[in-house]
């Protein structure tokens, strides 16, 4: 049994031991074995298609890895990565029990709790608005319980936390931050929970929220769902298009080939993104026009190599052979030329996915081509872009995803090409 | 029929390339002259398939350009009276002999929104700021390609060639506007070091004379260096950003280029001979590996141009890229249409140039 030590050293038995044994073991040890031959190329394939398949994961269950929806707003706005939003919280007296602003709930001809809060801050607003909607909550309730706190308002947040101190309230409702920079000059003090129910987002976000406080790191992982699926349709229908007109090209050699090249020279050196561009700006904006724009764009590039690759294997001896010996068109097709062609079918798709992906990237960023309430990458950083003062957040990740996503297909491309292409392998 | 600004720029750029070839015509030799004539005549079906191409795809998709363009307050009378004008209602074919006769007269009629101005005026301000952009980045991204390229192919299997070959493919994979945002963060935003959009300060740029509109040799031609300098460093983000993103292909093709001449005989007998490895691959090898890049440059500026929107569009550089995204957004049907013929035209251009260029140098394609 040939180890990978043994095929490090060049001894030629060895060698060719373990390509013997590549003929009689299964497909997945054949992959692994091929290792040792081709080298970190095997590595660069390996590695985006480990990337792939976890995109691929992600595209499908989006809802398993993202905390959030992509649309619900979820916190404060422009929050930085990592940062805590600074929530409303309860602040009670430490002989309190309570935790929450429900807690505070007394029965009817109770005395009612007073809760102070800061004058002219949003706290207070936020704290008559929740309170408002747990009373409600409360009457359709059996306990009789009810929350009608009476607000008490001060002018600074020692003046607060110090009437708490003094027993002279139930509790205080402040800016999380504010009180923990304060809280050690009132030990007596409990901080409670976020009086809001955000407790879920109290310990911020991994990647920081946009200008209208959607979670980014949700719509990053919402957003591999668009790009695969405009990378993979778009890619595909290319391909179904343009490998039967290459080979057809290819085969019959006739004016027909002829124009269809050259339309098809045409429009590949034109730039993609501007004829892509052009056609969403007329369809208007949708997936399914993003789609059709940017697999026209890639029919050439399926057509031009894989007639290049009909047009020198039709010359090979076996080919004539077949054909002397009676067989028709179609089979010769099916059953000579198409074989040849697939290897590079299969790394110009890989390579095309990673193509349409930015391309489609590139559309939504113009504005084009998707309908902006998607969460899709190009999308959030033709949002972003405004704020680049201020959020660097809202433009370093999208962008990182989408560099990514390229970089697996089109990692697995390049390995590819090396594997496929016995010109460029030294013996 | 006067000639416009427009068609002035391309006189002025086609003019020496023009002598040029008519030097190279009567000096060459026939099959020089044949190949050059072949290729010629070939260009204008390619032009004319592209324009042909964004005239339909403009005109059989569902859509109506003069609705969108005047939007809501457009009455059904308005729309007649526009469509008319703009002879939308005359059957298909002779609205297309109209639109081929435009561009071959550069007369691509007024905007439909915006100011209603000549739509060739307002291309002989925008086609300048583009050729400003694009130049330097090329030099820049064949400087690196081209040597890089070559430094992987001598090195080929080792470290320095992985390392080479990542740089290409992660370079692929970065979307222009995102890299564009990055440096504009680094070195706009972070470091306050360089200006993050425009083509110069507004101060400076009124002290200007506009003689080509590229704005740094405007400011060369009258001396001016403030506004030079001010051109230069609004330059210099833009011309990274899309430099960058081409030199990546540009290295992957010099590599392969290099390394499959290194496969050839007189390769192996230069090595033989004792020539060192380094004189091999620098002068040796680069220089026939060279001749199919050239080729190749002429379909990098599909790249080119497709990268100079976006680019155009992250440094609000008034180029052509950017004239299109805004006609777009302004449903500038008319606008739209003329701007990509313009493009189609360049890339025509540009890739007959290195057409004949590269029979010049390599003398087997003639045949």
């Amino acid at each position: 049994m040939a180890t990978p030590q043994d095929t490090t050293q060049e001894s030629a038995p060895n060698t060719g031991s373990w390509r013997d044994e590549l003929e009689d073991v299964g497909f997945v040890r054949r992959v692994l074995i091929s290792r040792l031959w081709y080298g970190p190329d095997w590595w660069f394939v390996a590695i985006s298609a480990v990337m792939v398949a976890g995109f691929i994961t992600l595209a499908i269950i989006p809802g398993a890895f993202a905390p959030y929806r992509p649309d619900v707003l979820v916190g404060p706005r422009f929050l930085a990565p990592n940062a805590r939003p600074d929530l409303p919280v309860l602040v009670v007296g430490g002989s309190s029990n309570a935790t929450q602003l429900r807690d505070l709930a007394t029965l009817p001809g109770g005395e009612r709790p007073s809760i102070g809060v800061l004058q002219g801050v949003p706290t207070a607003g936020a704290l008559n608005q929740e309170a408002q909607s747990i009373d409600e909550q409360l009457k359709t309730e059996p306990e009789g319980l009810r929350l009608r706190p009476r607000i008490v308002r001060f002018d600074t947040l020692d003046a607060t936390l110090q009437a708490l101190q003094d027993g002279k309230l139930t509790a205080v409702v402040v800016r999380q931050l504010e009180f923990e920079q304060v809280a050690k000059q009132f030990p007596g003090l409990r901080e409670g929970s976020p009086i809001t129910g955000e407790t879920a987002t109290a310990g911020g976000f991994l990647l920081g929220t946009n200008e209208i406080g959607q979670d980014v790191f949700s719509r990053l992982i919402w957003g591999t769902r668009i790009a695969l699926i405009i990378g993979f349709s778009a890619s595909i229908v290319a391909l179904l298009l343009g490998v039967p007109l290459g080979l057809f090209a290819g085969y019959s050699s006739g004016p027909i080939d002829r124009l269809l090249s050259l339309v098809m020279d045409s429009m590949y050196a034109f730039p993609g993104l501007i004829l892509a561009i052009a056609i969403t700006a007329v369809l208007g904006p949708s997936v399914l026009n993003v789609i059709v724009a940017i697999a026209v764009l890639y029919i050439p590039t399926y057509y031009r190599i894989v007639r290049g690759q009909t047009l020198a294997v039709k010359e090979e001896l076996y080919v004539d052979a077949a054909r002397s010996l009676g067989a028709r068109s179609m089979e010769i097709l099916r059953r000579y030329i198409f074989p040849n062609v697939i290897p590079s079918v299969a790394i110009i798709f890989s390579v095309n996915i990673a193509d349409a992906i930015l391309t489609g990237a590139g559309l939504s960023f113009l504005g084009l081509g998707l309908p902006p309430t998607i969460a899709d990458w190009g999308i959030d950083l033709a949002r972003g872009q405004r704020f680049i003062q201020t959020a660097w957040w809202m433009i370093t990740f999208p962008g990182l995803a989408i560099m990514l996503v390229v970089l697996a297909f089109s990692m697995m491309g390049e390995g590819l090409t090396e594997i496929f292409n016995p010109k460029l392998r030294e013996r | 029929m006067n000639l416009s600004p427009f068609a002035l720029i391309f006189v002025v750029i086609g003019a020496p390339a023009f002598i040029a070839l008519v030097y190279i015509f009567v000096r060459g030799s026939a099959g020089l002259r044949r190949y050059i004539l072949t290729r010629i005549v070939l260009t204008l079906p390619m032009v004319f398939i592209l324009a042909s191409l964004v005239f339909f795809v403009m005109r059989v998709l569902p859509g109506d350009p003069v609705s969108s363009a005047l939007g809501p307050k457009g009455t059904p009378e308005m729309i007649q009276r526009v469509r008319a004008q703009l002879g939308l209602n005359d059957p298909m074919i002779v609205q297309y002999g109209r639109f081929l006769r435009d561009v071959v007269t550069f007369n691509f009629g007024n905007a439909l929104t915006g100011g209603h101005r000549p739509i060739v005026d307002e291309m002989s301000e925008r086609f300048p700021a583009t050729l400003e952009l694009v130049i330097p980045a090329s030099i820049l991204a064949l400087l690196i390609g081209v040597y890089g390229g070559a430094f992987a192919a001598a090195r080929r299997k080792k470290a320095t060639d992985y390392a080479l070959r990542l740089y290409s493919v992660v370079i692929y994979s970065l979307p222009i506007f995102w890299l564009g945002l990055m440096l504009q963060l680094l070195f706009g935003v972070r470091l306050h070091v360089l200006p993050i959009s425009g083509r110069i300060d507004a101060v400076v740029g009124t002290s200007l004379k506009h003689v080509t509109n590229i704005y740094s040799i405007d400011a060369l031609i009258s001396g001016n260096w403030n506004a030079f300098r001010s051109a230069g460093l609004h330059l210099v983000l833009p011309t990274v950003t899309l430099g960058l993103i081409l030199s990546g292909v540009f290295v992957r093709l010099t590599r392969i280029n290099v390394i499959e001449t290194f496969q050839s005989d007189y390769i192996a007998a230069a090595r033989a001979r004792g020539i060192r490895e380094r004189v091999l691959v620098y002068t040796h090898a680069l220089k026939n590996a060279m001749i199919p890049v050239i080729t190749l440059i002429g379909l990098q500026v599909a790249i080119l141009l497709a990268g100079a929107v976006l680019t155009e569009t992250v440094f609000s550089w008034p180029g052509m890229g950017s004239y299109l995204v805004e006609r777009i957004s302004g449903r500038d049907y008319t606008a739209v249409q003329s701007v990509i013929t313009v493009f189609a035209l360049f890339v025509a251009l540009i890739s007959l140039a290195v057409d004949i260029i590269y029979s010049l140098v390599d003398p087997r394609v003639r045949y």
